[in-house]
């Protein structure tokens, strides 16, 4: 709670800063709907489109959200809607449809019924990114509603690290030798040289010695008196 | 152990971040059904013989086209609910239709058969009254719309206004009809109630009137109710006190009065105390209406008149007929009469209007259902046969909110449950065991094995092994023959003999109550209605409380529901006792109620048959018991300190508590009062009775553990501000044991306002809010901890917890509205929680509480990672890929409802509004039983693979072998 209310604090100064900067009449477009008493009412419009889609295939099934449902729209024929008897205050419109994607804008109706339509922002709630009035509103492609189902291909196969652990080491146990002319001595020199390198720290602890103290341990408990460790300890270096 | 399953759980929704649905899901274990409401308006469309179109307007304010050949929706608009979305009048004229909404506010035409709107026009305020379609010349081009004291004429293709007048007096006179008969008038016919008519006559071109006059009515209260046009522009009225008819021709300026005439000289009778009714046709709008007409003398008889030269005849007496109605096709009028058969069937028989003469071969049988209502509304569409006869479909609404659709001779094409657009509350019940299997759970029952010895249960044993193997054979023969036959031939009806729970117990039985008093049993697999009970004489303001009393688990007991009906106005309540399986009413006697109930509670006392008791208590804080048998009581009086129930007197701002006494009196413990000055009570909620919880405390990421405050007995109560201004307005959470009153938590959030969807479940409360600074919905997550150390970790006492739970509390914003909000359940809570959110636009979100965790950091620790906390983020991801319904959205979501299955993956989710979406959820993946793409394949061919690899490595390894001994 208290992270939010910091946050708040952040955009309430953020806020104050746009309200400067925004030379729009109604700086703070919150009059809320309630408040208003002088019953003037005003009109949202816009379009819709769908780029590709002939408008009546999805128009019967869409419909224009204000404000969830308080107040609700319909398109006509050609894409276009109108939201009529909606006091003046800010509103986010949605065009709903179950096939296509559209995104909200918030709709700015000033007591006068000045207009404005911006980006929705929920976080910095008076950032104002003009969008065009009367609203268009382009989807942006239909839903992706499913998870993509995981297929099984001989690519997935080849390519998991597993796998390709297990076969590269084959490669080079069985090529490389074949390759590498190994009587040469210079070469063999090389090759030690590199087997030295590839050797562990003599100072690190082995894992596979580890895991023998360990069950050395668990086994020594029921013979009685430490015997096994001893028996180990010889091996340390 | 426990815990691994948990993290593991837990680590599994991150990785997958939540349950989504595969596109081969689809249809698969969901299903949606979509209804429209109560019908109030419905038209054929008549344009073209073809057309299969049906509109639809409902008082639920949805406008839909329906396919009268399936009953399937077209498309459907649904609008704004209450007042505003009201559709007022429907109007269809070729491809158009006119519909008034909202008070006769907006005026919007249909294009119907894409179902877009072709235009939108507002109208001036006032009250609506009547809407007409206005032709000229054989054309309508025009459709008038008349208001408590303006006419306007509008464009039929444009909808552009071409005049609007007021009307003169109207403040004395009541205008409520409109009649136009095709000759450039438009006559608006008003009344001043017992005292005279007045008829306005408007041109149409520029609405100049023509003419106006008053003529002497002194009898009449209304015109709706009891007139009608007939003929050429006659008004025809119907008086039951004088027992006459009266006539008047609208446009002619001799006559000044009405001519009475009495229903005598036609040898007609109004019952007394029924109100008749007129019903005429215009078959065409641009001319005037046919002159025969329905006079309805008493509810089941109806009489077809003819008005010709002044004078009434009649054509033919129904006697007895419920419904009657008109219907046109090309020029031909009938009508359809609908006569009482017998006791469960009524016949349907049509007329030819003109001579009243019946047509040949034209019965349409309608059986009712007897769990059913009766028939009020009766829709006839008319079409002409090859033959030029005349044919007919007819569509029945019922009292129950059914539509019938007939054809000849009584074939129902499709039907509709209406009743199902508003379902107030519903429960989930397990389907019972076949036969068989409740014979083998039988065999393990107490009694067999202390009555029998060991020989008869080896018999026993292998004669249930018998029958096992014996269902199992005629289960394969039945797959072996179904598959033999073409797909589509094979049916799978399900009715209630061969339901039974399947072997995860995931298909249930859903309980539905809607609000007309009906109740349905409905099959959560499939969709299908099994059964269905109308409960006759339910008030319309009835609220409703659905009990299971007795689960299917004590076989043979049959299962037991109640449900209480209670009027909101009384408080006066009734039980309903039924067996939820196959919807009988239950032979059980009922306590009479005659006091109001203000509570009832659900023991998890048993009475000597296993149904729990329901304890109802009422105004006076009265106690009683359902079954109240004496095992019932002396088992109350035995337990009756440790029983404690609590009240809510919103009105009062009062929460009060109560225990019982032994005489089932009660004393009042605690009260707190919270004042309604300042706030009011908007919704008190405990938790789920039937909710697990698997897991004591969390796992921090230093190896402690933070042990949950889980008190069975905490309320949630949330206030709401009385002031509701933007600035002072504020939401209220009150966290109460309901035991002692004791105050467990306060929380106030400012500048806040309802409406507050909340849900209340282990330790935690999440609500959800509107933020009326910021305009955005805010959720809020409470959790309660009770440290790293349980008090008492063997049983939890609310009268012994001195220390005061730890409270943890976040905000987060959630970018859309919010319709409903509800929590996923499972078998034994070891599967993570998801909130279901009901959004406006018809989705259902699966939001993964992992969101909704209080602790979650600001700054990312190596602990909180341990911990898999998500860190902190201000605004709640809202993804497509969560939304459990994909494209079958559900509108105007109401309520979620969420039951366990047997698998504990599994959680069944039933959604419900105007439609209804039945789905399962699996918030941490399906764990528990293989996945649907599960590579049997794959598998199988690996293990296959290896198999014989070492074979023949074998075999080769021998032979080498064999050679080096050779060597």
């Amino acid at each position: 709670m208290q992270q939010m209310k910091r946050l708040l604090d952040v955009y309430v100064a953020l806020q104050a800063l746009f309200a400067l900067s925004c030379c729009f009449s109604d700086a703070e477009p919150g009059p809320v709907a309630g408040s208003q008493s002088n019953g003037d009412r005003f009109r949202i419009e816009g379009r819709a489109i769908v780029p590709g889609v002939k408008t009546q295939d999805w128009i019967s099934t869409a419909r224009i959200l204000v404000e969830g449902e308080e107040y609700v729209g319909f398109l006509k024929t050609d894409g276009s809607f109108a939201v009529n008897d909606v006091p003046s205050g800010s509103y986010v419109v949605e065009i709903v449809s179950p096939s296509f994607r559209f995104d909200p804008v918030r709709v700015d109706i000033t007591s006068k019924g000045k207009m404005r339509a911006r980006l929705v922002n929920y976080i910095k709630t008076s950032e104002v990114i003009r969008q065009p009035y009367p609203l268009q509103i382009r989807s942006s492609g239909p839903h992706t509603y499913f998870m993509k189902r995981e297929t099984w291909g001989w690519t997935d196969f080849l390519m998991n690290p597993m796998v390709m652990m297990m076969v590269l080491p084959l490669l080079i146990i069985v090529l490389l030798p074949k390759v590498v002319n190994t009587n040469d001595p210079e070469m063999r020199k090389e090759m030690e040289q590199s087997m030295n390198m590839l050797n562990p720290n003599p100072e690190l602890p082995d894992v596979s010695e580890f895991m023998t103290k360990l069950f050395s341990k668990g086994s020594s408990k029921s013979s009685g008196g430490n015997k096994g460790t001893r028996s180990i300890a010889p091996k340390r270096r | 152990m426990a815990w691994l399953v948990v993290r593991l759980a837990i680590s599994m929704s991150l990785l997958y971040t939540a349950s989504a649905v595969f596109e081969d899901q689809v249809g698969k274990f969901d299903w949606r059904q979509q209804f429209i409401g109560k019908v109030r308006f419905a038209l054929f469309d008549t344009h073209s013989q073809a057309s299969k179109k049906l509109l639809l307007a409902t008082d639920k304010n949805v406008f839909a086209s329906l396919n009268s050949r399936t009953g399937d929706l077209f498309w459907r608009h649904v609008d704004k609910t209450g007042p505003e979305g009201h559709i007022d009048a429907l109007l269809m004229y070729g491809q158009d239709a006119v519909v008034v909404v909202g008070n006769g506010r907006l005026l919007r035409s249909w294009e119907t058969t894409v179902g877009g709107l072709k235009w939108e026009t507002v109208l001036d305020t006032g009250s609506f009254q009547a809407a007409a379609l206005v032709g000229v010349q054989d054309f309508v081009k025009y459709v008038a719309v008349l208001k408590k004291s303006a006419i306007s004429l509008h464009d039929l293709s444009s909808g552009s206004e071409i005049w609007v007048e007021n009307l003169p007096d109207s403040d004395s006179v009541q205008y409520q009809t409109i009649y136009s008969g095709g000759n450039g008038l438009v006559l608006v016919l008003g009344v001043v109630p017992n005292s005279h008519i007045v008829i306005v006559e408007y041109k149409i071109e520029d609405g100049e009137i023509m003419n106006k006059k008053s003529v002497e009515a002194a009898w009449m209260s209304s015109l709706e109710s009891s007139c009608a046009v007939v003929s050429s522009g006659i008004l025809l009225c119907v008086d039951q006190i004088t027992q006459s008819l009266y006539t008047l021709p609208l446009q002619s300026a001799e006559q000044t009065e009405m001519r009475q005439i009495h229903l005598q000289t036609l040898d007609l009778e109004v019952v007394s105390g029924f109100r008749p009714v007129l019903t005429s046709t215009q078959p065409n709008p641009a001319q005037p209406p046919l002159s025969e007409f329905f006079l309805q003398l008493s509810p089941d008889h109806h009489i077809l008149l003819q008005f010709k030269d002044g004078l009434i005849a009649p054509l033919r007496d129904f006697n007895p007929a419920y419904l009657a109605a008109f219907a046109t096709s090309g020029e031909r009028t009938v009508a359809a009469v609908m006569s009482p058969k017998n006791d469960t069937a009524c016949s349907i028989n049509l007329f030819s209007a003109d001579t009243g003469r019946r047509h040949l071969d034209t019965t349409i049988i309608y059986h009712m259902d007897p769990n059913g209502g009766k028939p009020n509304r009766l829709y006839v569409h008319a079409f002409l046969k090859k033959d030029d006869s005349v044919g007919y479909r007819v569509m029945v609404q019922t009292e129950d909110l059914a539509l019938t659709f007939l054809q000849q001779p009584g074939r129902v094409v499709w039907m509709r449950e209406e009743a199902l657009a508003d379902v107030v509350t519903m429960e989930m019940v397990d389907l019972p065991f076949t036969g068989t299997q409740a014979e083998l759970e039988g065999e393990f029952g107490k009694k067999a094995a202390i009555q029998d010895g060991l020989l008869p249960m080896v018999l026993k044993r292998l004669s249930s092994q018998f029958i096992l193997l014996q269902a199992w054979l005629a289960h394969l023969w039945k797959l072996f023959y179904d598959a033999r036959k073409p797909r589509s031939s094979v049916k799978n009806e399900v009715t209630i003999d061969v339901l039974s729970r399947d072997e995860f117990n995931l298909q249930k039985m859903m309980l539905m109550v809607t609000a007309s008093g009906k109740l349905f049993g409905i099959d959560s697999k499939s969709g299908t209605i099994l059964w269905k009970q109308y409960l006759e004489n339910i008030q319309p303001n009835s609220v409703f409380k659905l009990i299971v009393q007795r689960t299917t688990a004590h076989f043979p007991h049959p299962p037991q529901c109640t449900l209480l009906i209670k009027n909101k106005d009384t408080g006066l309540g009734s039980l309903y006792v039924f067996n939820p399986i196959f919807g009988k009413k239950s032979q059980i006697s009922v306590p009479a109620l005659p006091r109001p109930i203000l509570q009832t509670l659900l023991l998890p006392v048993i009475d000597q048959d296993y149904a729990k008791v329901l304890l109802l208590i009422d105004d006076q804080y009265k106690v009683t018991a359902f079954p109240s048998t004496k095992n019932v009581l002396q088992q109350l009086q035995d337990t009756a300190s440790s029983i404690f129930f609590y009240l809510v007197d919103s009105s009062q701002g009062k929460l009060s508590g109560f225990r019982l006494r032994k005489d089932l009196s009660t004393e009042l413990i605690w009260e707190v009062v919270i004042p309604t000055e300042v706030q009011k009570i908007v919704a008190v909620k405990g938790k789920r009775a039937n909710e697990h919880v698997h897991s004591q405390g969390r796992v921090m990421g230093d190896r402690s553990v933070l042990y949950k405050y889980l008190n069975p007995n905490l309320l949630a109560v949330i206030t709401e501000s009385t002031d509701t201004h933007q600035e002072r307005s504020f939401v209220g959470i009150i966290l109460i044991d309901g035991v002692t009153g004791r105050i467990v938590h306060e929380a106030v959030q400012r500048k806040a306002r309802g409406p507050v969807h909340f849900v209340h479940s282990e330790n935690w409360v999440v609500y959800v809010y509107w933020n009326s600074k910021f305009r955005r919905n805010e959720f809020s997550v409470l959790e309660l901890f009770e440290g790293a150390e349980l008090y008492n970790s063997t049983v939890f006492s609310s009268l012994d917890r001195p220390h005061p739970p730890q409270v943890l509390q976040q905000s987060y914003i959630f970018p859309a509205p919010i319709n409903t909000l509800e929590a996923t359940l499972t078998e034994k809570g070891i599967t993570s929680r998801h909130l279901l959110v009901g959004l406006p636009s018809g989705n259902i979100l699966s939001l993964p509480k992992l969101f909704l965790d209080p602790r979650r950091p600001e700054m990312v620790s190596e602990q909180s990672r341990e911990e898999n906390l998500i860190p902190y983020a201000p605004e709640m991801p809202i993804r497509e890929e969560w939304f459990i319904n994909y494209n079958q959205t559900v509108s105007r979501v109401r309520g979620i409802y969420t039951a366990p299955s047997g698998l504990e993956s599994t959680c069944l989710v039933v959604a419900y509004g105007l439609d209804i979406y039945q789905s399962r959820v699996f918030p941490s993946k399906q764990f528990d039983v293989l996945k649907d793409d599960y590579d049997y394949i794959l598998i199988s061919s690996v293990l296959f693979g290896l198999f014989f690899a070492t074979m023949i490595s074998k075999r080769l390894a021998e032979v080498k072998l064999l050679n080096r001994a050779w060597r």
